[in-house]
């Protein structure tokens, strides 16, 4: 029987599942997911974590509730900096730990560690400890890691598309929104691409007609060039590529205005997004940030959302409804 | 001919409020209603009392805002669903097209609105803390034995005004008993209270923005002259209260009623005689998944008329397909 590994469905599972699923994959395991975030994964989050993490760090652990009696492994690698001379939240750090002391009866958790910020040799360590657990072939190894390097780039290609990660996952089509109005909807990709935690605000978005360009719909050589500008570098690889994306859409004149989606309690958000906000303004776009927390009440978002989105129909077509 | 009027329909979670504008978009009837937890049976009264004051009159559109503004659409066959922002924008610039800045207040809910050039172009909303909202102050008010019509005058009275923390609703209440069993005078704590409000507000909702005259004041919290007197003291401007300040809301949705209707050619409103009809709500909590929605129903006459809460559409989408 195939070694079944468990990757929950939350946090950089946005990101990197492709990769992870491919890498897996070749060294012979079954890849099992967690349910999409639904309520009872955000209850037994809530209920099993720490009070003052933040809600993504809380659904964690709800999709590792969810997953952990149907697996052999459980894939959460300690990811500390995935760029040089930059780091990703102090949490991600931690998570491995968080989870092996707040969960009980857990299978094997894979936690190798990935620490780009000086060099390299840290992800060769990690992809081959990773395998390790699955298979003692190091070659197989590697070139299964090759071909889930492939994978990462076909699916962030697909996102340039204007995919988001989910449909890029699922063989979506790009939207057909060419013309009209369009919005930057930025964030953690957790909080923006996570259907139950963003109240379904990309559905929201586009089901009024209005397209939304992410940060992670921007090339990478972009969101490098503008990041270089900044007076000081962003150590925060997620904060750099909101910071920068925020800037490149308005400066290409991408949008009409930007929606940044923040989770409460999230200690890069509270300071990224004081920084954009001060940005975006004073080039005179229309911005709104909308805090997402574990209340259910849908009302608060949907009449900020509505209001906004109004707002910039109102500036395009300078009528009412 | 006969006239012909637009309904418009504001549930707030404090007051429901209902008016009508005419053809020429004035206001011809207007009132103000607690909601008292029981919207549906708020509207109905309400439409009632406009029919027996109003008469048998041609509705040619209708409109609903606020926060139970999706029920409110459903009872009264609404043209337009617009959210509290846009509705208030659209009846500050009917009364004055100027307009720069809208600072409204409401039962649980703040807002501040700025306009250039007739549309808005930025908008603020208090977070889940309502310290600084109309229901804070008919609970200190209450508290105090002063009604809370005759808070305001009570605030104008003072001459020493005492400090009051309103960062948030637990520390003012606090800091409250704290200066009246120093010995300080109701009317001085009371002054404090609303310039801690407004502190608190525009903190929160004004900050980073520029506030430029005229600047329009509604929504409940405006009939309260020391709160007035607050605002143009911090800001050094001119507040304007509109005469119907506490119903902004509502005809904004009648404004945006008659543009609705018209471009459609025609009104969905049900009629006044939706005081007739029988409306219930009838919950179920769907097992289909995890997430235990709770959906519920909205029955008129023992019919399924809308229905909502379901996160994946299953309820919601079979309504749609009915109608």
């Amino acid at each position: 029987m195939k070694p079944r590994v468990g990757i929950p469905r939350a946090l950089l599972y946005y990101n990197y599942y492709p990769m992870w699923k491919e890498f897996f994959e070749r060294l012979g395991a079954e890849i099992v997911l967690s349910e999409l975030t639904n309520k009872k994964i955000l209850d037994d989050g809530v209920n099993c974590s720490v009070d003052d993490a933040c809600l993504p760090i809380k659904l964690f652990h709800g999709h590792v509730i969810d997953l952990k009696d149907r697996v052999d492994f459980l894939f959460i690698p300690r990811l500390i900096s995935v760029q040089r001379s930059e780091y990703i939240c102090p949490k991600f750090c931690g998570l491995p730990d968080m989870v092996v002391s707040l969960v009980n009866d857990l299978p094997t958790v894979i936690d190798v560690t990935v620490n780009m910020r000086n060099n390299n040799s840290s992800l060769r360590k990690a992809v081959l400890d990773a395998g390790r657990y699955i298979t003692g072939d190091v070659v197989r190894i590697y070139s299964a890691y090759k071909s889930s390097l492939q994978k990462l780039h076909e699916f962030q290609r697909k996102m340039e598309e204007g995919l988001t990660p989910l449909e890029a996952m699922h063989g979506g089509k790009p939207s057909s929104f060419k013309e009209g109005i369009k919005i930057g909807l930025i964030g953690h990709p957790y909080n923006i691409y996570d259907n139950y935690a963003s109240m379904d605000i990309i559905r929201k978005i586009r089901g009024r007609g209005i397209g939304i360009i992410t940060q992670d719909m921007i090339r990478e050589s972009e969101i490098d060039r503008i990041a270089k500008t900044f007076p000081k570098a962003m150590f925060w690889s997620f904060g750099k590529k909101i910071m920068a994306a925020s800037e490149y859409l308005i400066d290409e004149k991408k949008v009409e205005g930007i929606i940044y989606m923040v989770a409460f309690g999230c200690g890069l958000d509270a300071l990224v997004g004081d920084l954009v906000e001060r940005r975006v303004r004073k080039k005179g776009v229309p911005f709104c940030l909308i805090t997402i927390d574990e209340h259910t009440g849908e009302a608060g978002i949907d009449t900020r959302v509505e209001a906004f989105l109004d707002m910039l129909e109102w500036r395009n077509a300078s009528k009412c409804w | 001919m006969k006239k012909s009027y637009y309904l418009g329909v504001d549930v707030g979670s404090v007051s429901t409020n209902i008016v009508l504008v005419d053809d020429n978009r004035e206001l011809v009837y207007r009132d103000y209603l607690r909601t008292m937890g029981q919207p549906i049976r708020v509207i109905q009264e309400g439409i009632r009392a406009l029919r027996s004051r109003m008469g048998d009159i041609d509705i040619k559109g209708a409109g609903a805002t606020g926060s139970g503004r999706n029920l409110a659409g459903i009872i009264i066959g609404a043209d337009i669903v617009k959210n509290e922002i846009t509705a208030h924008a659209v009846a500050a610039l009917h009364i004055n097209p100027e307009v720069k800045t809208i600072l409204e207040i409401g039962g649980q809910d703040s807002k501040i609105i700025i306009l250039r050039d007739g549309i808005v172009s930025d908008f603020a909303m208090n977070t889940v803390c309502a310290a600084g909202t109309g229901s804070f102050l008919d609970r200190q008010a209450s508290r105090l034995g002063i009604p809370i019509e005759e808070f305001g005058a009570l605030a104008l009275k003072s001459t020493a005004e005492v400090r009051i923390a309103g960062r948030c609703a637990v520390f003012a209440e606090s800091d409250m008993i704290h200066k009246q069993q120093l010995g300080h005078k109701t009317e001085d704590i009371i002054l404090g209270l609303c310039s801690a409000l407004v502190r608190n507000y525009l903190n929160n909702l004004g900050k980073g923005k520029e506030i430029l005259e005229p600047v329009i004041f509604q929504g409940g919290v405006a009939a309260n002259c020391g709160i007035v007197k607050a605002f143009e003291k911090e800001l050094g401007l001119e507040v304007n209260v509109p005469p119907h300040h506490d119903v902004m809301g509502a005809i904004g949705a009648a404004l945006l009623s008659a543009d609705a209707a018209e471009r459609k050619g025609y009104t969905s409103f049900t009629g006044l005689d939706i005081v007739e009809c029988e409306f219930s709500v009838r919950p179920l909590d769907c097992k289909g998944c995890a997430n235990l929605c709770e959906v519920i129903e909205i029955m008129k006459n023992g019919e399924a008329v809308a229905c909502w809460g379901d996160r994946c559409g299953r309820w919601s989408n079979r309504m749609t397909k009915l109608a």
